[in-house]
C-alpha cells in the first residue's frame, strides 16, 4: 500500500511542477559535482602518469657523489624496478664542429617508465631501451649544430661513438641540472672509455625507482636516512613544473566552482523543501485522521525521499558524465594517450554530496511534518510547528560537512563557515536597520509607497530573500572573479614577449660578447645572473639540516616578478645577507636574522637571512631560491644565466648565437610555452562552463527565493485587486520593491564576494589579493537586473489570473 | 438602477468540452435595495457574484453597474470601477494577515488616495464594535471578529453596492446572526445596494429581492 501510494504521490508531485526547483537544483548540483570530480580524477591520474614519465619514475635520488650506490645495492630491489644514470656536461666533436652537450649515460633498465621516440633515416620509431654500447642518440638541435648524419662518428672525451638516432621525445625530461642543454644519450658501459669523469668533475648521479607505492615509501625512508648533505630526493607530489602548477590551480578552481554550485543548490533545496512541507501539512493531517501511524507516514515520506535521491542521482550522474566528456575532449590533445578510467572516488563524493543535501536540507523539513496534528482537518488554523531553529541548525551542520568534503581542511572549512554565518547575521541586522520601522497602513495609494511599506512590513521574509539573493550574487561574483584572476594571472605570466630561450654556462668572456650580440640583433635579454652551486648550513648544528644544493645568484637589484614578503632587500646600508624564497624559508624553518654558512667551492662564507621573497615561478625568467649580496661572492668564480625572447620568425638568430658562442648552452622553451598557452586556452573553456553552471545554480536559488515570496503575494494581490487596485499598481510596486531588494542584495553580494575573493586568492590560490572595482558595480547591477526580470515574470503570472480564481484557491 | 443584468451566460472549458455555469440570467436592482442569490451548491451563485462584481468576465450577456457596462470594460477599468463603487464581504473573510484590523480597513481608502484613511477606518471599526482591537492581526481575532473587520472594510470604501459571498457561512449561528444584523444595520445607514449569496434562508428572507439559481438558470 505504502509503496503504491508513495509512487503515486511522487509521480503526481513531479508532474504538478511543485518539485521542479528542488529536483532541478539537486540534479544541477549532482551534475556539477560528478562532472568536476570525474574530470579532475581522470586529469589527476593522467597527470600522475605524465609526471611519472617526466620524472622518469616514482622516486628520483639525485647526488653529486655516488656514495649512495652501496645503500641501494643493500636494498636488494628487483632489477627492473630501479635504474641508474649519470649526467655531465661535455664538449662533443664531430668531423667539422664542436658543441657543449648535456650527456646522459643510462644503464640497461632505461627507461623505467614510458618510451623514447627516435628518428633515423628510416623514419620515426619508438624504443624502450638504452642505446647500444658504442652508439649515441642526440637531440635535433645538437645534430644540426654538429652537422651530423646517421652513422657519423663523434668524439666524446677519449671515446669514439656512432650517432644512430635523433631524440624526438624522452620520458625523463626532468633530469637535474643538465636537463636543458642540447642532449646526448649514451650507454653507461661507454662512460669509462670517455675518461671524462675525473675526480672533481661536475657529475650528477641519478637513481630512479618504480614500483608499488608502499615499496616507494620504504625506499624513500631508507634513502632519507642515508642521504648526505646536497643529495636530493624527488617524488611525484613535488611537481613544480609550469604545467603542473597550471593544472593544479585550475583543479582548485574546479573544486571551488563545484563547492559554490553545491552550496547554492543546497540553499535552493532548503527553500523548496520548506514549500513542499507547507503544502503537505494538509496531506499529513488527512492521512493521520484516516488512521495512518507516524511510522507509516515516516516510511511514506522516506520513500518519496528515496525516489528523489535515485532520480536525481541517475539524471545528475548521466549529465555529469556528459559534462566531463566535454571537458576531456577539450583537453585530450594535451594528453598523448587516452585518459585513464575514473576511480570510484568521484562516485563516492557525488553520492555523499547528494545524501548530505538530502539529510541536511530536505529531511529536517519532512520530519517537521510528522508533528502535524490531525485536528488540522477540522481546524486549519491550528498552528503547524514552524520552529525553524533546529532546521537551520541541521542545515548549518550539513553546510559545514559539505565544506569539509570539498576542502578536506577542518580549519579552512570552519573559517568559511563562521565567515558566512557572521556575514549573514551582520547582513540581516543591517537590513533591519536599513528598512526601518513600518508606518500604519499599507501605503496602497502609490506604487512607491506600497513598495516601501511592503519592504518594511516583511522585514524577516525580506531578510531571508536578501540573504538568498546575496548568497547567489556573491558566490557567482566569487566564481567570476576567481576565473578572471586565474586567467589573468596565467595570461599575465606569459606575455607575448616572455623569454622563450635560456642561455646557460656563460663565461665572463662570453658575457660581453653576448651582450653585444643581443644589442646588434635588437634582443632584450633578462639580466645576466651569475650562478654557482652552493650548500647552506645553519650555524646552530642542533637545528634541522638543510639537505640540498642551491644554484645561487648574487645581484643588488630585486629581480622582476619577485616581491619581498619579509625583511628588506639589499640597500646601501645592507651589504650582506641572503634573500631566500618563501618555500625555502618554510621548508627549512629559516627566519630573518638566522645565521648560516655558505659553502661555495670549498670556501665557507658566514652570513645571515636578510629577506624572504615571494617568487612568481610561473614566469619564464630565471628564478632563484637563494640570492646573495654581491659582496659575499667577490672571490667566487661563476658562470652566468640569462633568458631572452626571439620571435618565431627570427629563430635563426638562436642558431647564430650558438655557433658564435659554442660553449654556451642555449635551449628553447618555445614548445613548453605554446603547450602551456594551449592548455590555458582549453582550461578557459572548461572554466567558463563551470562559471555558467554556477550562475545557473544562482538563478535557481534567486528564482526559488522569489517564488516562495510570491506565493504569499498571490493572495494579497487578489484581495487588493478585488478592492480595486489596478494591475499596474500591483506590478509597478512589486517591481520597485524587488528592484530595491536586488540592489541591496547586489551590494551585500559584492561585499561578500570581496571578502571571499580576498580569502580565496590569498589562501586557496596562494596569490596576491587583487582589487576588483568592477565588483561594486556588477553586484548591484546584476541584483537589479536578475531580480527585476524574475519578479516581472512571476508578477505577470499572478496578474494574468483573475482575482476570483486566486481567492477561490 | 444600480444593477442591470441581461441574458448573462458563462461557459468554462472542461477538457475538450464547454461547461455552462450560467445561462440566460437577467434581473435588475434599484439603489438601496438588497438582493439575495440562493441555490444549491454548484448552481452558479458564486460565479454570478464574481461576474456582477467585475472579478470575472461573462461569455455573453450584459451587466450594467451604476449604468456602466461592465461587459465592455477591460480588467484595468473594472478595477477602477470596483475601487470607486464596489465593496466586498467574503465567506472566508479575506483579510491580509500581515496587516492589523485597522490597516485592513484603511486599505480601500488608501487605494482611493483619500486624505484621512485612518480616521475613516477608525470610525467603521468603532461602528462594528472593534475599536479596542484595531491593532490586532487577523490571526489574533475570532472568526466573527474577522468578519466584522471585513464588513468595516466593505463600508469604509463608500461603495454604491456591496457584494457578500456567504458572509455567515463560516460562523456559528449566534455569530452569524450578529454579522447579518450588522450587515443590514450598517447598510441601512447608507444608500448602498446589497447583493448577498447565501444558503441561509433566514438571511435571504431579510432581503428586498431574491433569485434562486438551479443549474445556472434562475428558477421562478
Amino acid at each position: 500500500m505504502l509503496l503504491s501510494l508513495s509512487l503515486k504521490l511522487f509521480t503526481r508531485e513531479v508532474r504538478s511542477g511543485y518539485l521542479t526547483s528542488m529536483l532541478a537544483s539537486l540534479i544541477l548540483a549532482i551534475t556539477i559535482v560528478s562532472g568536476i570530480s570525474l574530470f579532475t580524477d581522470r586529469l589527476e591520474q593522467a597527470l600522475n602518469t605524465e609526471t611519472e614519465e617526466f620524472l622518469g619514475g616514482k622516486l628520483k635520488f639525485e647526488s653529486n657523489q655516488n656514495s649512495i650506490k652501496a645503500v641501494i645495492e643493500d636494498l636488494e630491489l628487483e632489477e627492473t624496478s630501479h635504474m641508474e644514470m649519470v649526467l655531465f656536461a661535455s664538449v662533443i666533436f664531430s668531423d667539422d664542429e664542436m658543441q657543449l652537450s648535456s650527456v646522459k649515460a643510462v644503464d640497461n633498465y632505461y627507461p623505467l617508465i614510458g618510451e623514447l621516440e627516435l628518428k633515423n633515416s628510416a623514419g620515426l620509431f619508438k624504443v624502450s631501451s638504452n642505446p647500444e654500447p658504442g652508439t649515441v642518440w642526440m637531440d635535433e638541435r645538437l645534430q644540426n649544430l654538429l652537422l651530423l648524419d646517421y652513422g657519423d662518428e663523434i668524439f666524446l672525451g677519449d671515446a669514439k661513438l656512432i650517432f644512430t638516432a635523433t631524440i624526438i621525445y624522452e620520458p625523463d625530461r626532468a633530469s637535474g641540472n643538465f636537463a636543458f642543454a642540447p642532449k646526448t644519450i649514451m650507454n653507461m658501459l661507454d662512460v669509462e672509455s670517455t675518461n671524462v669523469i675525473q675526480p672533481g668533475s661536475r657529475v650528477e648521479y641519478n637513481y630512479l625507482f618504480n614500483g608499488p607505492d608502499e615499496e616507494i615509501v620504504k625506499i624513500k625512508e631508507k634513502l632519507e636516512k642515508e642521504k648526505e648533505n646536497g643529495d636530493d630526493i624527488e617524488t611525484l607530489s613535488e611537481d613544480t613544473s609550469s604545467l603542473g602548477r597550471t593544472v593544479d590551480r585550475s583543479e582548485n578552481f574546479f573544486l571551488l566552482g563545484g563547492l559554490i554550485a553545491v552550496l547554492l543548490s543546497a540553499c535552493t533545496i532548503g527553500i523548496a523543501s520548506q514549500r513542499f512541507t507547507r503544502r503537505h501539512v494538509g496531506y499529513v493531517a488527512i492521512l493521520k485522521t484516516l488512521g495512518m501511524t507516524t511510522f507509516q507516514i515516516k516510511a511514506l515520506y522516506f520513500l518519496l525521499f528515496l525516489y528523489t535521491t535515485l532520480l536525481t542521482l541517475a539524471v545528475g550522474l548521466s549529465l555529469g558524465w556528459l559534462l566531463q566528456s566535454n571537458f576531456i575532449n577539450l583537453m585530450s590533445s594535451y594528453f598523448p594517450t587516452e585518459l585513464p578510467v575514473p576511480s570510484i572516488y568521484p562516485l563516492f563524493v557525488t553520492c555523499l554530496t547528494a545524501l548530505i543535501c538530502q539529510f541536511g536540507f530536505i529531511y529536517p523539513h519532512i520530519l517537521k511534518l510528522l508533528s502535524v496534528s490531525p485536528m488540522r482537518v477540522l481546524k486549519d488554523d491550528i498552528a503547524f510547528n514552524q520552529e525553524t531553529i533546529p532546521v537551520f541548525f541541521i542545515g548549518a551542520i550539513a553546510f559545514l560537512f559539505l565544506l569539509y568534503l570539498y576542502t578536506n581542511q577542518l580549519t579552512l572549512s570552519l573559517i568559511i563557515f563562521l565567515g558566512v554565518v557572521g556575514f549573514s547575521l551582520a547582513g540581516i541586522g543591517l537590513i533591519y536597520l536599513l528598512l526601518g520601522k513600518s508606518e500604519t497602513g499599507l501605503g496602497a495609494s502609490s506604487s512607491l509607497k506600497l513598495a516601501l511599506s511592503e519592504l518594511r512590513r516583511r522585514k524577516l521574509g525580506n531578510s531571508f530573500q536578501i540573504f538568498a539573493f546575496t548568497i547567489a550574487i556573491g558566490l557567482s561574483l566569487i566564481t567570476f572573479s576567481a576565473s578572471k584572476n586565474l586567467l589573468g594571472s596565467w595570461q599575465g605570466s606569459i606575455p607575448d614577449d616572455s623569454p622563450n630561450n635560456f642561455a646557460i654556462n656563460i663565461t665572463d668572456e662570453d658575457k660581453n660578447g653576448m651582450e653585444s650580440f643581443f644589442k646588434e640583433n635588437q634582443i632584450n635579454p633578462t639580466p645576466f645572473f651569475p650562478v654557482t652551486n652552493a650548500t647552506i648550513e645553519r650555524e646552530e648544528e642542533d637545528q634541522e639540516l638543510i639537505d640540498r644544493n642551491f644554484n645561487i645568484t648574487w645581484i643588488d637589484q630585486l629581480p622582476e616578478q619577485n616581491e619581498i614578503s619579509d625583511g628588506a632587500w639589499f640597500s646601501d646600508d645592507v651589504i650582506n645577507g641572503l634573500s631566500i624564497s618563501e618555500s625555502i624559508a618554510e621548508r627549512y624553518n629559516l627566519k630573518i636574522g638566522d645565521k648560516v654558512f655558505l659553502k661555495v667551492n670549498e670556501e665557507i662564507i658566514g652570513t645571515y637571512i636578510q629577506s624572504v621573497r615571494r617568487v612568481n615561478w610561473d614566469s619564464f625568467s630565471p628564478n632563484f631560491f637563494v640570492i646573495g649580496h654581491p659582496s659575499l661572492f667577490k672571490n667566487v668564480t661563476s658562470n652566468y644565466i640569462t633568458s631572452f625572447y626571439i620571435p618565431t620568425e627570427r629563430q635563426q638568430v638562436a642558431a647564430e648565437l650558438m655557433r658564435e658562442f659554442r660553449t654556451v648552452s642555449v635551449f628553447s622553451i618555445e614548445e613548453l610555452i605554446d603547450q602551456v598557452k594551449e592548455i590555458i586556452g582549453q582550461v578557459t573553456k572548461a572554466l567558463n562552463s563551470i562559471l555558467l553552471l554556477t550562475c545557473l545554480s544562482a538563478i535557481f536559488l534567486a528564482f526559488s527565493a522569489l517564488q516562495d515570496g510570491f506565493s504569499v503575494r498571490k493572495h494579497q494581490s487578489a484581495i487588493l485587486r478585488t478592492l480595486g487596485a489596478s494591475n499596474s499598481l500591483i506590478k509597478s510596486s512589486a517591481l520597485i520593491e524587488f528592484a530595491l531588494l536586488g540592489v541591496i542584495s547586489g551590494t551585500l553580494g559584492s561585499l561578500l564576494a570581496y571578502g571571499g575573493i580576498y580569502f580565496i586568492e590569498t589562501k586557496v590560490f596562494e596569490t596576491t589579493a587583487n582589487f576588483y572595482p568592477e565588483i561594486w558595480i556588477m553586484g548591484p547591477l546584476i541584483g537589479l537586473f536578475v531580480v527585476s526580470v524574475l519578479c516581472f515574470y512571476l508578477i505577470n503570472g499572478i496578474i494574468k489570473q483573475s482575482p476570483k480564481e486566486l481567492l477561490m484557491r | 438602477m444600480i444593477l442591470e443584468v441581461n441574458k448573462l451566460r458563462k461557459e468554462v472549458s472542461s477538457g475538450d468540452s464547454e461547461l455552462t455555469i450560467l445561462d440566460d440570467v437577467s434581473f435588475s436592482l434599484e439603489e438601496g435595495q438588497s438582493l439575495a442569490i440562493t441555490g444549491p451548491s454548484g448552481s452558479g451563485k458564486s460565479t454570478l457574484l464574481g461576474l456582477l462584481a467585475g472579478l470575472d468576465t461573462a461569455t455573453s450577456g450584459e451587466i450594467y453597474l451604476d449604468e456602466v457596462g461592465l461587459h465592455k470594460l477591460d480588467e484595468e477599468d473594472r478595477a477602477i470601477l470596483r475601487k470607486e463603487k464596489v465593496g466586498f464581504v467574503f465567506q472566508s473573510f479575506e483579510l491580509l494577515p500581515s496587516l492589523t484590523a485597522l490597516e485592513n480597513v484603511m486599505l480601500p481608502s488608501e487605494l482611493k488616495s483619500e486624505d484621512n484613511p485612518k480616521e475613516n477606518a477608525e470610525y467603521f471599526l468603532n461602528r462594528v464594535g472593534l475599536s479596542e482591537r484595531e491593532h490586532h492581526y487577523p490571526n489574533q481575532l475570532s472568526g466573527g471578529e474577522q468578519q466584522r473587520v471585513a464588513i468595516a472594510r466593505a463600508f469604509a470604501c463608500s461603495a454604491k453596492i456591496l457584494f457578500a459571498d456567504e458572509p455567515t457561512g463560516n460562523l456559528d449561528p449566534k455569530n452569524g446572526q450578529v454579522i447579518s444584523d450588522l450587515l443590514f444595520e450598517v447598510n441601512s445607514e447608507t444608500d448602498n445596494a446589497l447583493v448577498i449569496v447565501t444558503h441561509d434562508l433566514e438571511l435571504a428572507n431579510r432581503c428586498d429581492k431574491r433569485i434562486d439559481l438551479k443549474l445556472g438558470r434562475i428558477v421562478e
